[in-house]
C-alpha cells in the first residue's frame, strides 16, 4: 500500500501557535517559494564589494564633459564625473522625528499608514577637471523602495516572534514592495536565455529590406550588471551577414565583417579559414564566405585600426563622446558597448562572433533546426531585483548625462561655464534630477517603465502587479506566477501559448488561467528553482582541458563541436568524446566539486537537429530542479535547457537500463503549488483542474492573520473556515492550516426538489443558520483632509464635532468626530466630522455604500515627522455577507454552482443514521465533466470523519492495482457504511425511503467571492444618456440591463408586441414631436405665438405650430417617436440627407 | 400511553405462519415472517401503537414505534426536530467588546449554546406576551461580563461565564468539571461585557432552538418491501453491511421472493406497508432526549386535534371558505 498520512498535526500547530520561535520559521518551506523574488533583490548589494550595481556603475564608467561646444577646434578644460559607489540604507525616520522611540520603519507601519516602505539611496560622486585630483561627494538619490525582508529590510533576520512583534504575519515571506501602503510585486518574466546563439526563423526578418530572408542567429548578450544587449545576425540572399543591434530604442545594421576586421587584425584569408574550420568540401559555405569578403572589399578596409577607425566615424554621433576621443578610440568603445557585451576580451568576442556564422550558414542550409524562442530550454527568468537594478542603473547613468546636458545647454545658452568655479558645479550638479526613489516607487506603482534605452525589453508597461490577499492560495500564486510578457498577449498566434513538452517539471501545466492570458501567464512547478546568482566557475576551463579538449580552434573542424561556458568559446573536442566529457562534468557537479546549479547542456550531433555543442552555464535567472541522479542516488539539479537531452524517468517503471540516468522524486513536482492542492487532481478530467487552480484564488478564505493590522481596500474572510479532512501531505509541509479556505460540507449527489438543476445547489437551512459559509468583508475608507489645504497654507480643518452638530451624527459619531468602534453605519451615516474653521461649522464625510457596515477599527494615520495635527484618518469597515441565495461555491474540483434554496432541514433527506447533507448537487454536474475526483475525495472524507483522520489526497499515489476506491471502501465497510459511499435515503418530506441509494460523503467547499450583493441590478427609471436619451447602462451609475437585439428577436417571435414597445419605446426614449404630413418632416414646425382676442379685457396667448416651409399649420401632427430617431434625423440632416416620414391614419 | 388510531392497513396479507407464535420472538429458527399482522383491521378494534425503548441514556434515546403509519412516523422525526420549543439567546446587546471577534460573531456564537430547556413550557412565547419586548414571562436574562488580566497566557470566554437571571433556564453543563462551550479568547486587558436576552422558540425559524442534533430514523432493514434498490457491484453482502436495526428486525425467511398474489407467484408483497420504525434522537443537551420524544408527541396530537377541531366544527362550509382565513 502507498504511505498515507493521516494526522491534522494539531498540537504540532498549536505549539507553534503557542510558542512561536524566534530562531526559526515553522513553516520553513514558504521561504523557499519566495526566496527567487528576495535573493534577487540582495544580489543589488551582495556581496558587499561587487553586488549588481557596483558592476553597473562600473559599466556606466566616466561621463566627460567639454567646457567648448560640440564643434569648437579647441580642446578645452575636461571634466569628469563618475559614481564611485551605491549605498542604499535601511528604511529610517528622518533624524528630526519627534517623540519616536526608534527610528526604525517597519513595514506594518508603512502599510497602515499608507505610505512607501522606502530607503535612502546615497552615491559616491566623483568629479574631475583635467588632470587635477578628484573630488568626492556623497550624494542622496531620493529614497527607494526596499523589498520587504530583503537585505536593506528591517525584518531580514527576524523570525515568528520577532515578526509576530512587529505586527507582521508569523510565517512573513516578504518578496514585494509597499508603494503607498499597497503591496507590489515586480512579475517574473520569461525571456531569451542569456548568452546562447540562438538560430531563429522569423518571417518578419524578410521584411527588413529587399534582399533579407527570414534566417537569423540572436544571442542576448548579459553583462554582469544583469543589463543585456541582444545582437543579431541576419542572412541575406546573397550569402551576406549583416548584425543588427539596438542602441537607445534605435535599430543599427552593420555588415559583419566589418566587426571581425575591427575586433582582432586578421586578413581575409584569416576569416576564410576560421569560418571554413577546413570544411572546404563545403561548396554551400565556401562560396558565401567568398562573397561576403569579396563584397566587402568595397569598403576598402584592409587593417584593424582602418576598421575600427570607420566604424568610429560612423557612430561617432551618436555614441556622443566628446571631441578629443580619436575615431578608432570611438570605434572600440562601440564594440565595448555594442557587441556580445557579454564578453569583455575582443579574442573571446572574434571567436562567438564567427561561431555565430557558421551556425547561421549551418542553419540556411539545413544542417540544423531552429530553436525554438517559446520553449522554456530557451528561455530564463527575469527576476525581479534585476530589472529594479536595471532601472537603477539607468536612472544613474541619466543623472551623469543630466549633468552633461545642463552644461551643453548652458554653452548653447551662452552663459559662463567655468569648472574651476566650484559653486558653479555644485549647482549644476543639483540641477539634475537626483530623485531616482520617486521613479522607482512610479515604476512600482504602475509598472510602467520610463526608460530611453528600453532596457532590451519587449513591453513598457506591466511589470508589476498588486500583491493581493483575497486568500492565501492567491497571495501565493503571485510570487509563484512567470509571464511570457504582454508583446506576446496582442500576438495573433497562438504557438507562444502552447504547452510544450520542454516545460516539464519547470512550468506547471495545470495552472494557468483560461481565456486572455491562457499559456502566457504560467506558474513555476513546486520544485522549480530560479538560480539568482552568477555561480563561481573558474575551476571549469581547466578542467575542461583536463578532459581533453583543445583550446585552440580546429584545422579540420568536421566532426568537432565547439564547448561554450556562458556564451564563452572555451575550445573543441570530437563528438565521441563530447558525452564522457559532459558525463564527467556531470559527476563532478553532483558530488559538488563544482556548483551543483551549473546546467551542461549537451546537444549531439544530429541529422538536422539542433546545432550541437556544449553549452555549459552558469549564470542567474535560469530554471532548475532536482532530480535523483540514479547512479548514487544524490540528488542533482536539472536546468531546462540540459533536460531535453536528457533520460529522466517519472516512475519506477518508466526506467530503461542502460538510457535513464535520472529519476523525478515525485511526479507531482510537475505541478504548481495550487495544481498539487487539487484532491486526487490525478482522477479528474485535466480541464476542471484548471478551473480548480482559478477558483482556488477566488476563494473566500483567511487572507492573512495579522487582520487588525492591514488596510487593504477590500479584504474577504470566512468566519467558519476549517482544515480539510482530505488533504495533501503538501497542505502541512506548506502550513496552509494557518489559513482556512473552506468548510467540510455533507454533500448528497441527489436530484431532489429542483432547485439543483443547472448546477445549482442547495444548502441545508439549520447549516446556514449554524455558519456555513459565513463571510466578511472588510473595506477601507480614507477621509483625508488635506484635499482641502493648499501647499503652505495653515490647517483650516480639524476632525472633532462642534456644537453646531445635529443630534442624529452624535449617534454615530464621538466628540472627537470619530465614528464609535462598533456602530452600525448605512446609507447616507455620516462617517466623520470635521470643524472647519473659516465658517466655523462642523461638516462631515458620508458613508455612500448601499450596503450596512459596521466600523472595526479607526486609524489616526500622522505624517514622517510627526510634527503636523491629525488631518488623515482610515476607517475600516466590517459588511457582514453570511450565504444568501445567488452566491457562489465550488468544490475542489471545477464545480462550481450557486445557490439556489436554503431548505428547511425537515424536507432535506436523510441518511438512517439521522445524518442530513449540508448541500445538495445535482448528478447531472458529472458524467460530461467527468470530475472523479470529487467522487474520490467524498469517499475519502466521509470515512477520514467517521475515524477522525486527515486522508492524504496527493495524486498519483493509487495505481491500478491499489485503487483509491478500495483503499476507501474497507475503510467504510470497517464503519458500517456501503463499500462504494451509497446510502438509503430517505424523503425528509414523506419519510419514504428513495428507489435509489444516494452518493453521500464529505466534500471540502470552497465559498467564491462572487456574490449576488455586489453584482445585482435593477431599475425602474433613472438616469439617461443626454444625447439619445436612452438609460445608461452600468451598476454603478444605477443604470439599466441592455434589452438587446436577441431578447428583441424573441418578443418578435413570441408576437409581444405591447411588450416590445413597452422595453423599446416607453420604458428607453419615448418623445412626442411635431411632424408636417405634406411634407413629412419632424424639423421644419415652428411655434408661432398668435394673440388671440376673446373679448376687450381679456387676453391669452396660445402657442401656433405650423410648419416653416408649408406656411401652414393645416397638417401639422404630434407622433410618438424614440429620441434616438429624432437623433439620427439631425445627423443624417447634417449630412444633407432628409428623412420623410409618412403617416397612416 | 398513546391514543393514536392509525389508518391504512388492509388485511391483505395471507401469511403462512403460525398466528400462535409472538411475533417479537425472533430467537427460534421458525420461519416466521410476519411484516404485517395477521387480519388486522384498524376500524374494529385496531391494534395501538407501541413504542418499545431500547435504550435510554443522558444524550440518546432509542426505541421502536410500530404499528403505525410511515406518515405519522415521519411527522413524529420531523416535529422533534423543528417544532419541539426549546430556549435559546436571540439578542444580544453590547456593552464592551474588545476581543478579537466581531460583535456579530460573538452573537451568533452565544445563539447556538444551548440552554436548559426542560421548563420550557412555563415560559411563553414572546409573541404571545403581552409585554413590549422581553419580560420575565417570556425570556430570561443572561450577563455575560469578563475580562482578562492574565499576563501571558489568554482567556477562556466560556458558557460558564453566563449568568442566568432564571435558576431554571442556565447554559447546560456536564457536571462540575465539565469546561462548559468556548465562546472566545481574551487576551490581556480585552474584555466582554453583553447581556443576552433568550427567548422561547421553534427549530423552523432558527437551528439554535433545535433540541436534538440528528434524529435517526429507519424502517425495513432488510429491503423486504423493496423501497431501495440498492447498487451492487458484485455481492451485495460484502458491499452492504447489514444495519443495527437488522438485529431487531425479523430476517427475511425461506419463503422469501415466493410470494403469492392472486394466485400468481410474485418476488414480494408489494401492497405491504412499513409498520416499524426504527428511531434514535440525540439531544444537544438543552432536553432530556425522553423529553424530546414527548414533547413531539403532544406537539404532533396538538396538531391532529386541531386538525380534527376544525373538521367538527361548522364555519367552514363545503363549498368553500366564506371568510377569509386569518393568519
Amino acid at each position: 500500500m502507498p504511505n498515507m498520512p493521516s494526522t491534522f498535526h494539531t498540537c504540532e500547530r498549536e505549539k507553534l501557535f503557542l510558542h512561536p520561535s524566534s530562531k526559526k520559521f515553522g513553516v520553513p518551506e514558504l521561504q523557499r517559494l519566495v526566496k527567487p523574488h528576495i535573493e534577487s533583490f540582495n544580489s543589488l548589494l551582495e556581496p558587499p564589494t561587487r553586488g549588481i550595481l557596483h558592476y553597473a556603475v562600473d559599466d556606466i564608467g566616466v561621463v566627460e564633459i567639454a567646457d567648448v561646444p560640440h564643434n569648437s577646434p579647441e580642446k578645452g578644460n575636461i571634466l569628469k564625473v563618475w559614481i564611485e559607489e551605491v549605498l542604499i540604507g535601511k528604511p529610517l525616520l528622518p533624524e528630526n522625528a519627534r517623540g519616536v522611540k526608534t527610528r526604525q520603519i517597519y513595514p506594518s507601519e508603512c502599510r497602515e499608514r499608507m505610505t512607501t516602505y522606502a530607503g535612502k539611496m546615497m552615491i559616491k560622486f566623483c568629479w574631475q577637471v583635467n588632470d587635477e585630483p578628484p573630488n568626492t561627494d556623497t550624494k542622496s538619490m531620493g529614497f527607494i523602495p526596499i523589498m520587504i525582508k530583503s537585505n536593506r529590510c528591517n525584518l531580514q533576520y527576524f523570525y515568528s516572534k520577532q515578526m509576530i512583534q512587529h505586527h507582521e504575519e508569523s510565517e512573513e515571506m516578504g518578496g514585494y514592495f509597499i508603494i503607498n501602503g499597497i503591496e507590489k510585486i515586480i512579475r517574473l518574466l520569461l525571456i531569451q536565455r542569456r548568452n546562447y546563439p540562438m538560430a531563429l526563423l522569423r518571417p518578419s526578418f524578410a521584411n527588413r529590406g529587399t534582399s533579407y530572408t527570414e534566417y537569423g542567429v540572436s544571442i542576448r548578450c548579459a553583462r554582469q550588471d544583469q543589463t543585456t544587449m541582444t545582437n543579431t545576425l541576419h542572412y541575406l540572399k546573397d550569402g551576406n551577414c549583416m548584425l543588427r543591434f539596438v542602441w537607445r530604442k534605435q535599430e543599427y545594421i552593420v555588415p559583419v565583417i566589418f566587426f571581425l576586421k575591427s575586433l582582432v587584425e586578421i586578413n581575409d584569408k584569416g576569416i576564410y579559414e576560421m569560418l571554413m574550420l577546413g570544411d572546404f568540401e563545403n561548396t554551400f559555405m565556401s562560396d558565401r564566405v567568398e562573397h561576403m569578403l569579396q563584397e566587402f572589399k568595397a569598403h576598402d578596409v584592409k587593417s584593424r585600426e582602418q576598421s575600427l577607425t570607420l566604424l568610429g566615424e560612423k557612430f561617432r554621433v551618436i555614441i556622443g563622446l566628446p571631441s578629443h576621443y580619436s575615431n578608432k578610440q570611438v570605434g572600440e568603445y562601440v564594440i565595448k558597448k555594442v557587441l556580445l557585451v557579454h564578453l569583455t576580451n575582443f579574442q573571446d568576442k572574434f571567436d562567438l562572433l564567427i561561431f555565430m556564422i557558421r551556425k547561421l550558414y549551418s542553419f540556411v542550409v539545413g544542417n540544423c533546426c531552429p530553436d525554438n524562442p517559446d520553449s522554456p530550454q530557451n528561455q530564463e527568468v527575469l527576476l525581479g531585483g534585476h530589472l529594479y537594478g536595471m532601472i537603477i542603473k539607468e536612472k544613474l547613468a541619466d543623472y551623469l548625462n543630466g549633468i552633461k546636458a545642463q552644461i551643453l545647454m548652458d554653452l548653447n545658452a551662452k552663459k559662463t561655464v567655468n569648472f574651476k568655479d566650484k559653486k558653479y558645479l555644485s549647482t549644476t550638479f543639483n540641477k539634475s534630477n537626483s530623485d531616482i526613489g520617486k521613479k522607482l516607487a512610479y515604476f512600482l506603482a504602475t509598472g510602467n517603465l520610463v526608460s530611453n534605452t528600453g532596457l532590451d525589453l519587449m513591453q513598457t508597461t506591466g511589470y508589476t502587479i498588486i500583491a493581493e490577499k483575497l486568500n492565501f492560495f492567491r497571495y501565493i500564486s503571485h510570487f509563484r506566477c512567470v509571464h511570457r510578457g504582454s508583446f506576446f498577449a496582442e500576438l495573433k498566434t497562438t504557438t507562444v501559448r502552447k504547452l510544450l513538452p520542454e516545460s516539464w517539471g519547470f512550468i506547471c501545466p495545470v495552472h494557468t488561467p483560461d481565456g486572455t492570458p491562457c499559456g502566457l501567464l504560467n506558474h513555476l512547478s513546486y520544485s522549480c528553482r530560479v538560480i539568482t546568482s552568477q555561480l563561481n566557475v573558474n575551476k571549469i576551463p581547466l578542467l575542461l582541458s583536463e578532459f581533453g579538449i583543445s583550446v585552440k580552434p580546429p584545422i579540420n573542424g568536421k566532426d568537432k563541436i565547439c564547448v561554450q561556458l556562458d556564451g564563452k568559446i572555451l575550445g573543441w573536442c570530437s563528438s565521441k568524446h563530447a558525452q564522457s566529457i559532459a558525463d564527467r562534468l556531470r559527476i563532478l557537479k553532483i558530488e559538488e566539486k563544482i556548483p551543483i546549479d551549473i546546467e551542461i547542456g549537451f546537444i549531439p550531433p544530429s541529422n538536422g537537429g539542433q546545432y550541437p555543442g556544449i553549452y555549459i552555464f552558469s549564470s542567474s535567472g535560469r530554471m532548475m530542479r532536482p532530480v535523483k541522479f540514479l547512479a548514487n542516488g544524490k540528488t542533482d539539479m536539472v536546468g531546462s535547457f540540459e533536460q531535453v537531452y536528457m533520460n529522466i524517468a517519472c516512475l519506477q517503471e518508466d526506467i530503461v537500463k542502460g538510457t535513464t540516468t535520472h529519476q523525478e522524486f515525485s511526479p507531482t513536482n510537475i505541478l504548481s503549488i495550487l495544481a498539487n492542492l487539487t484532491p486526487f487532481s490525478d482522477y479528474n478530467q485535466s480541464p476542471r483542474n484548471m478551473y480548480q487552480c482559478q477558483m482556488a484564488k477566488q476563494t473566500m478564505g483567511t487572507p492573512a492573520t495579522a487582520l487588525t493590522h492591514r488596510t487593504d481596500n477590500k479584504l474577504y474572510r470566512l468566519q467558519t473556515g476549517q482544515t480539510p479532512i482530505v488533504r495533501p501531505e503538501l497542505h502541512n509541509t506548506l502550513g496552509l492550516d494557518g489559513f482556512p479556505n473552506g468548510t467540510n460540507a455533507i454533500v448528497a449527489v441527489v436530484s431532489y426538489t429542483c432547485y439543483d438543476m443547472e448546477d445549482a445547489m442547495i444548502i441545508n437551512k439549520s447549516s446556514h443558520e449554524r455558519g456555513f459559509g459565513y463571510g466578511t468583508i472588510y473595506k477601507s475608507e480614507i477621509v483625508n483632509l488635506e484635499k482641502f489645504r493648499k501647499l503652505g497654507d495653515p490647517i483650516q480643518h480639524h476632525f472633532g464635532l462642534g456644537a453646531d452638530a445635529s443630534p442624529h451624527w452624535r449617534e454615530k459619531l464621538d466628540d472627537d468626530g470619530l465614528p464609535f468602534i462598533g456602530i452600525k453605519i448605512t446609507y447616507g451615516d455620516p462617517l466623520c466630522a470635521y470643524i472647519d474653521e473659516t465658517k466655523g461649522i462642523t461638516k462631515v464625510t458620508k458613508y455612500k455604500g448601499l450596503e450596512d457596515a459596521y466600523v472595526d477599527q479607526v486609524r489616526l494615520l500622522g505624517d514622517d515627522l510627526g510634527k503636523i495635527e491629525v488631518q488623515k484618518i482610515h476607517i475600516k469597515l466590517r459588511i457582514p455577507r453570511p450565504s444568501v441565495i445567488g452566491d457562489k461555491f465550488s468544490s475542489r474540483h471545477g464545480q462550481k454552482g450557486i445557490l439556489s434554496r436554503l431548505w428547511p432541514q425537515t424536507d432535506m433527506p436523510f441518511t438512517e443514521s439521522g445524518m442530513q447533507p449540508d448541500i445538495i448537487i445535482n448528478p447531472h454536474a458529472f458524467p460530461s465533466r467527468m470530475t472523479i475526483g470529487m467522487f474520490v475525495e467524498s469517499l475519502a472524507g466521509k470515512c477520514g470523519a467517521l475515524f477522525g483522520i486527515a486522508q492524504d489526497c496527493t495524486p498519483f499515489k493509487f495505481n491500478e492495482e491499489y485503487t483509491a476506491i478500495d483503499y476507501f471502501g474497507e475503510q467504510l465497510l470497517r464503519a458500517g457504511y456501503n463499500y462504494h459511499g451509497n446510502e438509503p435515503m430517505y424523503s425528509g418530506i414523506t419519510g419514504e425511503e428513495f428507489h435509489a441509494d444516494i452518493y453521500i460523503g464529505v466534500v471540502f467547499y470552497q465559498r467564491l467571492r462572487h456574490m449576488v450583493s455586489d453584482k445585482w441590478q435593477v431599475r425602474s427609471t433613472g438616469p439617461v444618456h443626454n444625447l439619445t436619451m436612452q438609460p445608461i447602462g452600468g451598476r454603478k451609475k444605477s443604470g439599466g440591463v441592455r434589452f438587446g437585439e436577441m431578447e428583441r428577436d424573441s418578443l418578435l417571435a413570441h408576437g409581444m408586441s405591447f411588450c416590445l414597445q413597452d422595453r423599446l419605446m416607453n420604458c428607453s426614449d419615448y418623445s412626442q414631436c411635431h411632424l408636417c404630413r405634406k411634407c413629412g418632416s419632424i424639423f421644419t414646425s415652428l411655434s408661432l405665438k398668435t394673440h388671440h382676442t376673446i373679448n376687450s379685457n381679456y387676453t391669452y396667448k396660445k402657442h401656433h405650430i405650423q410648419c416653416d416651409i408649408c406656411d401652414t399649420a393645416r397638417w401639422i401632427t404630434l407622433v410618438k417617436i424614440p429620441y434616438a430617431f429624432r437623433y439620427l434625423a439631425t445627423e443624417l440632416a447634417s449630412m444633407g440627407i432628409k428623412i420623410v416620414l409618412d403617416t397612416e391614419t | 400511553m398513546l391514543f393514536l388510531t392509525t389508518v391504512g392497513f388492509e388485511p391483505t396479507h395471507v401469511s403462512i405462519s403460525d398466528p400462535e407464535s409472538d411475533p417479537l420472538d425472533l430467537s427460534g429458527t421458525s420461519p416466521v415472517l410476519l411484516l404485517i399482522k395477521p387480519t388486522m383491521d384498524t376500524y374494529t378494534g385496531a391494534i395501538k401503537p407501541e413504542i418499545k425503548i431500547d435504550e435510554l441514556t443522558s444524550e440518546r434515546v432509542k426505541f421502536i414505534l410500530t404499528n403505525t403509519d410511515l406518515s405519522m412516523a415521519n411527522a413524529l422525526r420531523r416535529i422533534m426536530i423543528s417544532e419541539v420549543a426549546t430556549i435559546a439567546i436571540d439578542i444580544v446587546e453590547f456593552e464592551l467588546n474588545t476581543s478579537v471577534l466581531a460583535d456579530e460573531f460573538i452573537a451568533h456564537r452565544l445563539g447556538l449554546i444551548p440552554l436548559d430547556s426542560t421548563e420550557a413550557e412555563k415560559i411563553k412565547y414572546s409573541r404571545e406576551c403581552s409585554c413590549q419586548g422581553a419580560c420575565k414571562e417570556c425570556s430570561v436574562e443572561l450577563n455575560l461580563h469578563v475580562r482578562c488580566t492574565e499576563e501571558d497566557t489568554t482567556k477562556d470566554v466560556t458558557s460558564r461565564d453566563l449568568v442566568s437571571n432564571d435558576p431554571r433556564f442556565t447554559p447546560i453543563q456536564d457536571g462540575p468539571k465539565d469546561p462548559g462551550i468556548l465562546i472566545a479568547k481574551l487576551r490581556k486587558g480585552q474584555e466582554i461585557k453583553v447581556k443576552c436576552i433568550a427567548k422561547k422558540g421553534v427549530a423552523k425559524e432558527h437551528a439554535k432552538w433545535s433540541p436534538c442534533a440528528a434524529v435517526a430514523f429507519e424502517y425495513d432493514p432488510f429491503n423486504k418491501l423493496r423501497h431501495v434498490h440498492y447498487w451492487i457491484e458484485e455481492d451485495e453482502k460484502k458491499e452492504w453491511p447489514a444495519s443495527k436495526n437488522a438485529e431487531k428486525d425479523f430476517p427475511p425467511g425461506e419463503d422469501e421472493g415466493k410470494y403469492i398474489f392472486n394466485n400468481k407467484l410474485t418476488l414480494f408483497d408489494f401492497t405491504a406497508k412499513p409498520n416499524r420504525f426504527y428511531f434514535e434522537v440525540e439531544t444537544i443537551g438543552s432536553m432530556k432526549p425522553e423529553d424530546i420524544v414527548m414533547n413531539a408527541f403532544k406537539k404532533l396530537l396538538e396538531k391532529i386535534s386541531s386538525v380534527q377541531m376544525g373538521l367538527t366544527t361548522n364555519d367552514i362550509s363545503i363549498t368553500g371558505r366564506d371568510q377569509p382565513r386569518e393568519f
